[in-house]
């Protein structure tokens, strides 16, 4: 970036304050036009208030706004837009039984000499839009029901431009994203910035930001910790800024103890996805399971846990034939599992983190029917402190407040609390920060280290290699192989996937 | 999460003393202990079908049945005795049974085969109401002896014999509610159902047993109400579950669920019933009131929500 470019936005000591609580201290930030500024922190950093504050959704409390050179105020996400402004959000906002050109133009109709809308004028504009982001086969009048999250994206993207969006915001855009999607992403990414378009990047995963960002600002605790160009930074640079340490070990395994076998299972079947599938998993072993999005791996766990109940095959635990027909049959047994969809089904989401932490040991917890308060408040205590979870008013903070990794740790806390001998993790790091994510790992090993036998799902390549003990491959429902630690790698791994692949589509 | 709802509470009881010490001051028959006494009788009925909606509406559910199991079990105390004979409190029995087993169909309706609570109690309120009028054929029982007439006109200790049983039923639902895991089960089915049973809650068992008791309540408060006004017809209780409904609403139970108590249920009773009464001893009549109310549940609605905002961060 040259250095005379104006900056399009820039904050200067944008400070917020709730309840008492700074959680933005005086920070600077700017914008300038056609580059790429990635913006990093922990969860918990101010980096959502900080893009609040630009897209006017929250007015902060001290500093100045410039947009183009001029001081204002925004009081509205209007104002922001009006001046060029737009975010895409994390989840996004479209209206699921409305077309993809209705959604664009949404609030902001091109209008005919009659004041009504120019439906043929909103429809053109649509597709030349879209075209313009290199999607072509996104037919405009579909309903956005139907559209998958990339695509959806791509509306949302093509709605911000719809208002002449000089900075675009984009809050953790491949959270959700399967790998080629992201790659697409990153294409419409750089066809902005040709455009001349700012845009503010928000994400965890380093590649895309070292593939991406001209500039990178990273926040810790609410406080600006720097801004740098992106070629003065190295990957371990910026965690030891974000985290305020370095950390010295990504996957920090401990030597395994392997007892014997706990679990085993044998021709499972049930539904769709989980076609005959046979193995086993070891007192004190992490059994990875890898695979492609849609091969069964999910499908699986929610069989073992209960959820849908397997239609035939054996399971034994600890050599006792067993059927899992619930959740709670499985607790009973011994079996813990940590979901996918965090927001969704691991936590209740309006519920403390004291009720969240007891909710699977309720039972245990009682004396007769009544709920023993003083010791539900003791684990929970135990919990925050044991996990280090970061909530600003302690186990009385409704779990929904806190941060995907605090969140996380409390979904993990809740199954500890049952004292399981059998822990099924499903992307147990997926939207969580660099150092809650190590935090994860290390609680992981320590388990696993006192006799519990894991599986995890996972699916990023690395932390399935750096935490197994042997890695299980899925795909299409079915086992393709099992490989041991010591010959687990990207490409052994890798090539099982993609074996798998070929086969399945020759099939 | 719970000082937000005594906030609300509080709010609601403000309301009530101010509009009890408003109606106090309108007539000098409203401030009475027997009219105050007289007005609780009046108000057990939708009383009791209420603190336990409070329940169901709590899981994030509605039972729209209530009002007709009432009119079911009041048509069935009839026949059971009159028609077969058998001993007043055993027909009575039977019939709270058989006004249960509604409660629990709702249930079964509702949990195993995943309808809708509204769709499946809006489908039952019609069946139970026509099979009341179906089984009474329009006739109404009456000459139930003295004896009967304890549970809905007798007192206890000077206080209404049905107004002891609302208050024990109170104190025992707001108990399980607050600090039993049972309760704990209801408010999670009603915050997210979906994590409750990933979390290995109960979850069918809990809604099994809240619809069940909704018709149980339900039907308790059919026996009482043909016991309050000596006879038997098949419309009784016709538009109960609106009352109840409301009250449970104006108590600041979340009609999303995962949010009420039964302290505020009570007091959504206590003003809506100080209100009929205490405006029809002002000579205001009967829509008059029906007005106010509505407009009382939208005020007190939209101030808690008011502070509930400002509450929030």
């Amino acid at each position: 970036m040259p250095e005379t470019v104006q900056p399009f936005v820039s904050l200067t000591g944008a400070t917020k304050t709730f309840g008492g609580i700074t959680v933005l201290k005086a920070v600077d930030f700017d914008v300038r036009p056609g580059e790429v500024h990635a913006l990093l922190g922990e969860n918990g950093a101010g980096k959502s208030t900080l893009i609040k504050i630009i897209s006017g959704l929250y007015v902060p409390d001290g500093g100045t706004i410039r947009i183009g050179g001029e001081t204002v105020t925004l009081s509205s996400t209007r104002d922001a837009s009006r001046r060029g402004i737009a975010t895409v959000y994390q989840e996004l906002l479209l209206f699921p039984e409305m077309t993809i050109a209705e959604n664009i133009f949404l609030g902001n109709y091109p209008k005919t000499a009659w004041g009504g809308i120019d439906w043929p004028e909103a429809r053109r504009r649509a597709r030349a839009l879209l075209d313009s982001l290199d999607s072509p086969e996104l037919d405009i009048d579909r309903k956005v029901a139907s559209l998958s999250v990339a695509q959806r994206q791509r509306v949302e993207i093509a709605k911000a431009l719809s208002r002449d969006a000089r900075v675009l915001i984009m809050d953790e855009p491949t959270a959700s994203l399967a790998e080629a999607d992201v790659q697409r992403l990153m294409e419409v990414v750089r066809a902005l910035r040709q455009r001349g378009v700012g845009i503010i990047y928000v994400s965890h995963r380093m590649p895309e930001i070292f593939a991406l960002a001209d500039r990178v600002t990273v926040l810790r605790d609410g406080e600006l910790i720097g801004t740098r160009d992106i070629g003065e930074v190295t990957e371990a640079t910026l965690v030891a800024m974000m985290v305020g340490r370095s950390i010295d070990q990504l996957f920090p395994k401990p030597e395994p103890i392997i007892g014997e076998t706990l679990l085993e299972v044998e021709n499972l079947v049930s539904g769709k996805l989980v076609k005959g599938l046979s193995f086993s998993v070891r007192k004190g072993e992490i059994l990875g399971i890898a695979g492609l999005v849609g091969s069964g791996r999910t499908e699986t766990a929610l069989t073992l846990f209960g959820i849908t109940p397997a239609e035939s095959g054996r399971i034994r635990i600890a050599g006792k034939e067993v059927t899992i027909r619930s959740p709670r049959e499985a607790r009973d047994l011994g079996i813990a599992y940590v979901p996918e969809d965090r927001g969704l089904q691991g936590l209740v989401k309006s519920m403390t983190i004291r009720q969240n932490v007891s909710m699977a040991s309720i039972d245990r917890l009682s004396r007769g029917i009544f709920i023993r308060f003083a010791e539900e408040a003791a684990r929970a205590v135990n919990a925050v402190k044991r996990f280090g979870i970061r909530a600003r008013a302690g186990i009385e903070q409704p779990v929904g407040q806190l941060s995907g990794g605090n969140q996380q740790k409390v979904v993990i806390a809740k199954w500890l609390e049952t004292a399981p001998r059998i822990l099924i993790l499903d992307e147990p790091t997926r939207g969580v920060d660099v150092g809650a994510k190590s935090e994860i790992h290390a609680i992981m090993g320590e388990l696993a280290r006192t006799g519990v036998a894991i599986i995890m799902i996972s699916s990023e390549l690395p932390e399935v290699l750096g935490m197994s003990d042997r890695v299980l491959v899925m795909n299409n429902g079915h086992l393709v192989s099992i490989i041991d630690r010591a010959d687990a790698n990207a490409e052994s791994v890798g090539a099982a996937m993609t074996v798998a692949k070929k086969s399945k589509d020759a099939a | 999460m719970i000082k937000r709802i005594l906030r609300h509470e509080t709010i609601l009881a403000l309301l009530t003393v101010i509009v009890l010490a408003i109606l106090a001051y309108q007539s000098d028959k409203f401030f009475t202990v027997d009219n105050l006494l007289n007005q609780g009788r009046l108000m057990t009925e939708v009383g009791l079908v209420a603190v336990i909606m409070t329940f169901v509406i709590v899981t994030g559910g509605i039972d729209l049945s209530v009002g007709s199991i009432v009119g079911l079990t009041a048509i069935l105390t009839g026949v059971f005795w009159k028609s077969l004979g058998l001993p007043l409190p055993l027909a009575a029995f039977a019939a709270i049974a058989c006004g249960t087993f509604g409660g629990f169909m709702n249930g079964v309706i509702i949990t195993r085969f995943k309808v809708p609570p509204l769709i499946a109690t809006l489908a039952t309120l019609a069946l139970y109401r026509g099979l009341a009028e179906g089984i009474s054929q329009a006739r109404s029982v009456r000459g139930y002896p003295e004896s009967f007439y304890v549970l809905g006109q007798g007192n206890m200790l000077g206080v209404p014999t049905q107004l002891w049983l609302l208050i024990i039923t109170a104190i025992v639902a707001g108990v399980v509610l607050g600090y039993t895991r049972w309760g704990r089960t209801v408010y999670a089915i009603g915050s997210n159902e979906v994590a409750a049973r990933f979390s290995g809650l109960p979850v069918d068992r809990a809604k099994l047993a809240v619809y069940t008791a909704s018709g149980f309540a339900a039907a308790v408060a059919g026996v009482i109400l043909v016991s309050r006004v000596s006879t038997t017809r098949s419309d009784m209780g016709t538009g109960l579950e609106l009352d109840a409904i409301t009250a449970v609403v104006l108590g600041g139970t979340s009609i999303f669920g995962g949010r009420g108590t039964v302290i505020g249920t009570l007091l959504g009773l206590i003003l809506i019933q100080a209100l009929k009464n205490g405006l029809s001893l002002a000579g205001i009549k009967g829509d008059g009131t029906i007005v106010l109310i509505g407009v009382v549940l939208i005020l007190t609605i939209l101030i808690s929500n008011i502070v509930h905002r400002d509450g929030n961060r």
